[in-house]
């Protein structure tokens, strides 16, 4: 299934684009979606403790399955205000 | 509850919205709040924040606040104003107006609220340091 990634604040710098899109298996979760992305943006890796995860407009966590065409964004803690 | 909820990328017309407020016979208590950006971030001088959002979920997560604001407080009308793009030093990067019957939930509430936005609403700030 195909998966949308956007990336916000300064995750765009640290993997060097804004969004991406990435073909998984029926069943994956966002951890599976997570990992291929720690490979394929290492430094994306060592936010890892400190990454938020929406899907849509929702937080999710990393068991969350995933569904076709879901659009998933990545990003540090917010700061607003 | 009334509610306005705007981000936007221009200055925020703080007596303009004083003005607008919607008259109430029932309201005892109109309590506002500015946030205003410091002319230092992490021990740097700055001229200005550049404020990002993820609008789409930033609106979305906002509302739900302000739907949890409207279950635990009798408020009567909530307005929150917050600023994308640069903004310099000394300007309002967040306004917010709560008008309810009693400044007891109205002090709560904006609190509250306050608090909430900054673990929940996908908004990041970046300093801009000043030319020299």
């Amino acid at each position: 299934m195909n998966i949308s990634v956007t990336f916000h604040s300064y995750f765009k710098g640290l993997t060097g684009i804004e969004q991406t899109r990435v073909e998984l298996s029926e069943g994956a979760t966002l951890a599976d979606l997570l990992d291929l992305l720690y490979q394929q943006h290492p430094r994306l890796a060592d936010m890892e403790r400190s990454t938020l995860i929406a899907v849509g407009v929702e937080y999710q966590n990393r068991d969350y399955p995933l569904q076709p065409g879901d659009r998933v964004a990545l990003f540090p803690p917010v700061q607003g205000g | 509850m009334k509610r306005q909820l705007v981000l936007t990328r221009s200055p925020i017309d703080e007596a303009a919205l004083l003005l607008a407020r919607p008259a109430s016979p029932t309201a005892g208590a109109a309590l506002t709040f500015a946030g205003i950006v410091r002319a230092e971030e992490d021990s740097k001088v700055i001229e200005a924040i550049d404020y990002e959002a993820y609008q789409e979920m930033a609106v979305h997560q906002f509302h739900k606040l302000l739907d949890a604001v409207e279950a635990q407080w009798p408020i009567e009308s909530l307005r929150l104003i917050h600023r994308l793009g640069a903004v310099k030093v000394n300007e309002t990067s967040l306004w917010i107006e709560v008008v309810s019957g009693h400044r007891k939930e109205a002090f709560a509430a904006a609190q509250w609220l306050i608090d909430e936005m900054k673990k929940t609403v996908p908004i990041w700030k970046r300093p801009l340091p000043t030319a020299s």
